[in-house]
């Protein structure tokens, strides 16, 4: 048993958690990955197709049975197609929930989302400037309203180029007009990229995967930057903030109440409603001796940064959290929530509230937050939770919380920096920081878990390389404690000298999945102030343990962006290995970066860093070798 | 005389072949239908994971001589000569599973069947698709499998083709390309994943 | 080229088909004890539980012995043989039956018991069809029974009682049933579950005398108890029946010492099934494997071998299958080796699964293995057993739940 559980992740809390499940006789995603065992290899090669009814179709590798589907198609091109669905997937889900702040934003200016407002005036002001928006002499709620339309236009037909792809350095938007992926509409690219992969549409494999870096760039520069941005607005631009992680951060005398999710838009009113005394009064009168309101996935990325809310976990984490008995109540909206949760609440007292009218589970009671009834709908379900905190039964939490600093939001780092990037670029030119890497995504039971995020980020700040993360790799390397003053300890001499002076940990938390988009802001902003485009910088990106489809709209919308991207686990493309050799070689000359695949973190190291130094030395700066 | 032969380094785990053997071995014969029928339809080959996730589809070997046939208590195992087939008999099989103890291969399942007395729990292996190899048809796990990893053919043939491969690979100018580079790189990449863990 | 078999049971059977089939002129002598054709004697407890008719007890049709040429000579026990003349004695038989090739597959009687009353009416050994026909007969005036022993006679005489709706109290020696072939956790999981179904178990007590008037009505236990109980079956063990061996010119232990060729001291002169004594491939010591699957392998390398083609045997092993209620219990090798054999122990419990298994690791060696539901695959860790295979993957893959053939690929 302890073999096993040795084997899945590198986490005391995980593993104390799973040791807890398997007595509580819960099962777990681990145990349903290897019951799906072995799975198939058409799938995993992409060489299934199921988009029509003619089939269902597959392409046997070997050569000897189908080569084609029943329309014709060959291996390049299903495999093409399927990926191109899953950009389709990740880039939907990403600019629905941008679509569903941005309707916040517009009810907030009509008065009619009693409880949300503008937190931050300024930010709303410069994003308004960018959609060519007068501010001066405006009431905010005026200005929100007309942001609000404004950027519901990016979401159709009537542009040529998304508003915020004005941020990107010009050469890259030349190089996206020249290729022909500059990014017209957000739903247009989805939609496109839906009809392209119908059958008997676009039957190119190279158009269809130029088309699904398109469709990414929409989701990038456009419907998470919106989301990310939105969110700022309404809830404030995250500053630098401590907080603190894993299983620990759940209280034996408390009220639990996790949220899970994405949408800032629930977690927020929830923030709320767990810090009103009245509430917090009830819960003393039941015995508790407060309100801890805590975060699971992006949702609780998005309140650690802003709020320094606590994380109790990342995604292969999610199950094992309710095994402790001491969650009162956890709100899930949408993405990433695992249908199992309910089947695994019920074990326990935990009430499990399903709160986006887009998603429900099994086992989940549903109550579906809108703009104008969020408020109040947060401050009903606390009460319940707080009279839920008297049916506990035996409660184990068995480790301390491990301190963190997070909210790196650019402006907060161009503000550690001195308002300007320049001390960076100048700590890169001379070499003592060799670059940055943005380390981001999920965890995935193929990957043992956090074990790649960890393995890559020690790597890495370890040989002078400043690490970004975002959503559960920013979790990974927060409870491996990289995130506190003395984690520069861990780092190289170069780095190390950097992060001590400006009092920041080597590894910096720039939030949620939809805030890897404050990373392409990061690089543009370096680029400009080198001059040169994304694909000329020190820079790299890694999704360690991406499992979503999100995942791979992140990856395409990076490498689109200029961003060498090496993923852990392989996507379903080797069955084509003219995907597989565009994917990681050809697109170096068509977006000056590619993806590569290694799953051993101390692989993909090697190879970040050779990359880096050989940007550098193209950029005439000092090389190491590697 | 033609029998199902495996070739391993094939499959890919799509699980194809258990579903048309136990479409096969239902009353209906028809996917849909067996899908409804009582008592359900069960695969006698099961597709089983490799250390590193690789398929692979476990089949009766029909050994000769047969540790089964040797084990049974009620000499309810018996050989079908015709098509070199070891067959188990569910009138007489008394579910005692000294077959399943025998078998060094854990291919023999034990439930209810349509081919077995109505209630009654039997143990149930591989049959070679007698039935359907007297109509003129090839096993039925054979005819889905596009990846080439279930064979019919005489076994000489298979070996064969073996004995070019690896006397191809022995020339001085060997060392090509594998014949399925895609493969071969997911199951590297699935390698590695799987080395990670004991790390 | 004369062959004489003592000992109708299936390790005789097997033998007799091997010499003939290589010998289509040789004479074949069979005595045997029992008259009934060749049956299953495993059965014969399915037959007791009533899950078999008795029809199907017979192995081999009734012509067997004509039609494989055999000379039988039933219902009689041999009571010497002369190693020196080559002769098998039998009480009435003055010139005895000459042999160039002998098999000892005498098999075994059952083990008696010290008590008084044992010449009362229902009480019964369990060891041959016509026991289990006795006790049928019995059993339709029995309400309660009491079962001595818990071993595998015993347990399986107590399970068939059970299964029969009889009340039954069992007497074992060790804290669980079948010692010598589970180790604790299985044979409380096994206890657990015949408690559960109405068992009762005495631990440590043995029965001193039997009380009744003709048929048997009570027994006093050994710390002076008594219950009542109308039948006894007596199930402490087997011993291999070889009063007719000559121990200075044959060498027996237990049983009959034999080699890879199933040969025994004395040149020509084989022995095979519950009489026989082999090496064990797990123990590597001698011991008795008194099992069906080791006499049927035995009988049939015997008679290859007094047929002139010396076939060898690796050695024995002692398993056993057995299906209790929704238990199902799968055992092999050496299970509860001595803590300082040096061997590790894996064992793994899945609650969610009710499975349990355990594995006895000599270094790379598989040495035995219990596996408690889920058994269809057990074969597989058997076969490893027996071939001494170095282990090309872990213990735990071994005891995992999706463990299966491929992973013992390379």
């Amino acid at each position: 048993m302890l073999e096993d559980v040795e084997k899945r992740t590198i986490t005391e809390d995980g593993r104390l958690m799973l040791e807890k499940a398997e007595k509580d006789r819960i099962e777990t995603v681990w145990d349903r990955y290897a019951a799906q065992l072995p799975q198939c290899g058409y799938c995993e090669m992409g060489l299934s197709c199921r988009i029509c009814n003619m089939g269902p179709c597959r392409v046997d590798p070997f050569g000897e049975g189908p080569q084609q589907g029943v329309c014709g198609a060959d291996a390049d091109i299903i495999v093409a197609r399927n990926l191109g669905r899953m950009v389709a997937a990740g880039a939907a889900a990403h600019s629905d929930h941008g679509r569903d702040l941005v309707e916040v934003l517009a009810a907030v200016a009509e008065g009619k989302a009693p409880g949300y407002g503008i937190a931050d005036i300024e930010k709303l002001k410069r994003v308004a400037a960018e959609y060519g928006i007068e501010t001066d002499g405006k009431p905010p709620l005026a200005v929100a309203g007309a942001l609000a339309d404004a950027m519901m236009g990016d979401f159709g037909t009537r542009k040529k180029a998304l508003s915020m792809v004005s941020r990107a350095p010009s050469k890259r938007q030349e190089l996206w007009r020249k290729t022909g992926i500059m990014p017209r509409g957000i739903d247009r690219e989805t939609s496109e990229m839906m009809h392209r992969t119908h059958m008997g549409v676009d039957n190119g494999w190279q158009s269809l995967l130029l088309h699904a870096l398109r469709n990414a760039l929409s989701d990038g520069w456009g419907g998470s930057m919106i989301a990310t941005e939105v969110s700022d607005i309404l809830f404030g631009t995250p500053k630098p903030s401590g907080n603190t992680v894993n299983v620990g951060v759940l209280k034996a005398d408390q009220v639990n109440i996790v949220v899970h999710g994405h949408n800032p838009v629930v977690s927020e009113m929830l923030l709320q409603a767990c810090q009103s005394p009245d509430i917090i009064e009830l819960a003393k009168a039941k015995g508790a001796a407060g309100i801890n309101l805590a975060g699971l996935c992006c949702t609780g990325n998005e309140l650690l940064m802003r709020h320094g809310i606590p994380m109790a976990g990342n995604h292969l984490m999610t199950e094992l959290v309710i095994a402790t008995g001491a969650v009162d109540m956890m709100l899930v909206d949408y993405q990433c929530i695992m249908p199992s949760l309910g089947k695994t609440a019920a074990c326990y007292h935990t009430l499990m509230i399903s709160t986006s009218d887009k998603a429900r589970f099994p086992g989940m009671t549903h109550r579906e937050f809108h703009p104008d009834n969020a408020r109040n709908l947060a401050r009903d379900l606390v009460k319940e939770a707080v009279e839920n905190f008297g049916r506990r039964g035996r409660v184990y939490i068995p480790v301390e919380p491990v301190p963190s600093l997070g909210g790196f939001s650019v402006e907060a780092i161009l503000g550690a920096l001195g308002g300007t990037p320049e001390p960076f670029l100048e700590a890169v030119k001379a070499g003592r920081i060799r670059g940055a890497v943005g380390i981001v995504g999920c965890n995935n039971p193929k990957i043992k878990h956090d074990y790649g995020h960890v393995n890559l980020t020690r790597q890495l700040i370890e040989n002078d390389i400043l690490v970004l993360d975002t959503g559960c790799a920013a979790i990974a390397n927060a409870k491996a404690g990289f995130k506190v003053a003395k984690a520069i300890e861990y780092a190289g001499p170069g780095l190390k000298a950097i992060c001590g002076a400006l009092g920041i940990p080597p590894v910096l938390h720039m939030g949620s999945c939809v805030d890897n988009v404050r990373i392409l802001v990061l690089v543009s902003a370096l680029a400009d102030s080198l001059g040169c485009d994304i694909s000329d910088l020190p820079v790299a990106g890694a999704a360690p343990e991406w499992y979503s489809e999100k995942a791979v709209s992140i990856g395409a919308y990076f490498v689109a962006s200029g961003v060498y991207t090496v993923l852990g686990p392989m996507p379903p493309i080797a069955g084509s290995m003219n995907v597989v050799k565009l994917l990681t070689e050809g697109l170096d000359g068509v977006v000056g970066a590619t993806f590569a695949v290694e799953p051993d973190p101390g692989k993909a190291g090697i190879l970040i860093r050779r990359h880096i130094e050989s940007k550098r030395k193209k950029l005439g700066l000092d090389t190491r070798s590697v | 005389m033609e029998q199902v032969v495996v070739h391993p380094e094939r499959c890919v785990g799509c699980m194809q072949c258990m579903i048309a053997c136990a479409t096969a071995h239902s009353k209906t014969h028809h996917l849909f239908t067996a899908v409804q029928e009582d008592p359900l339809p069960k695969p006698r080959v099961h597709v089983g994971a490799g250390i590193h996730g690789e398929g692979f589809p476990n089949r009766c070997r029909h050994c000769d001589p047969a540790p089964c046939m040797q084990a049974c208590l009620p000499g309810a195992i018996s050989r079908a000569p015709e098509t070199n087939t070891v067959v188990i008999d569910p009138d007489t099989c008394i579910n005692c599973a000294s077959c399943a103890m025998a078998c060094p291969f854990g291919v023999i399942r034990y439930h209810e069947d349509s081919a077995a007395p109505p209630g009654k729990t039997v143990a149930v292996k591989c049959d070679n698709c007698m039935g359907r190899q007297k109509k003129g048809l090839i096993p039925a796990c054979v005819e889905v499998c596009k990846s080439g990893a279930l064979t019919f053919e005489e076994p000489a043939s298979a070996l064969g083709r073996k004995t070019q491969e690896v006397a191809r690979s022995m020339s001085r100018d060997a060392g090509g390309e594998p014949i399925a580079p895609g493969f071969a790189l997911l199951n590297a990449v699935k390698r590695s994943q799987v080395e990670l863990e004991t790390r | 080229m004369k062959y004489v078999i003592i000992g109708s049971g299936v390790a005789g059977i097997h033998a007799a088909e091997a010499i003939r089939h290589r010998d289509r002129e040789g004479d074949i002598t069979l005595i045997g004890d029992e008259t009934s054709p060749p049956y299953c004697r495993p059965m014969i407890s399915m037959v007791l539980e009533g899950t078999t008719p008795p029809e199907r007890l017979p192995i081999r049709g009734k012509d067997f012995y004509r039609r494989l040429a055999i000379t039988p000579i039933l219902g009689r026990r041999v009571s010497e043989i002369d190693v020196e003349a080559s002769i098998v004695r039998l009480p009435g038989l003055e010139d005895g039956i000459p042999f160039d090739r002998l098999l000892i597959a005498s098999g075994a009687d059952p083990r008696p018991i010290a008590a008084s009353g044992l010449h009362l009416a229902n009480i019964f050994y369990m060891r041959t069809e016509r026991h289990v026909r006795e006790m049928l007969d019995a059993i339709p005036t029995v309400k309660t029974a009491l079962v001595l022993g818990g071993g595998l006679v015993g347990f399986k005489a107590a399970y068939g009682l059970l299964r029969r709706g009889i009340r039954v109290t069992q007497l074992i020696r060790s804290a669980y049933p079948l010692s010598m072939q589970v180790d604790r956790t299985a044979g409380e999981m096994i206890l657990g579950e015949l408690l559960r179904k109405g068992l009762d178990v005495r631990v440590g007590l043995s029965a001193a005398a039997f009380d009744g008037n003709g048929r048997v009505e009570g027994v006093r236990f050994s710390d002076g108890s008594e219950i009542a109980c109308d039948m006894v079956v007596i199930g402490k063990g087997v011993l291999p029946a070889l009063s007719f061996v000559p121990r200075d010119r044959i060498d027996v232990d237990l049983g009959v010492l034999v080699n890879a060729h199933m040969e025994t001291s004395a040149p020509g002169i084989y022995a095979a099934g519950d009489a026989a004594e082999f090496v064990d491939i797990a123990r590597k010591t001698r011991w008795v494997n008194a099992i069906w699957p080791e006499a049927v392998i035995q009988g049939r390398v015997a008679g290859m071998n007094m047929a002139g083609r010396p076939v060898s045997l690796k050695g024995s092993l002692s398993r056993n299958v057995i299906r209790i209620f929704d238990m199902d219990v799968m055992t092999g090798g050496w299970v509860d080796p001595p803590d300082n054999a040096g061997f590790e122990v894996l064992s793994r419990f899945d609650h969610r699964r009710k499975t349990y298994r355990k594995l006895v690791l000599d270094g790379r060696r598989l040495v035995g293995m219990v596996m408690v539901n889920d058994i269809a695959q057990g074969g597989l860790l058997i076969s490893l057993i027996q071939s001494e295979t170095s282990l090309p993957i872990s213990g735990n893959a071994l005891v995992s739940p999706g463990f299966n053939y491929r992973q013992l690929l390379h």
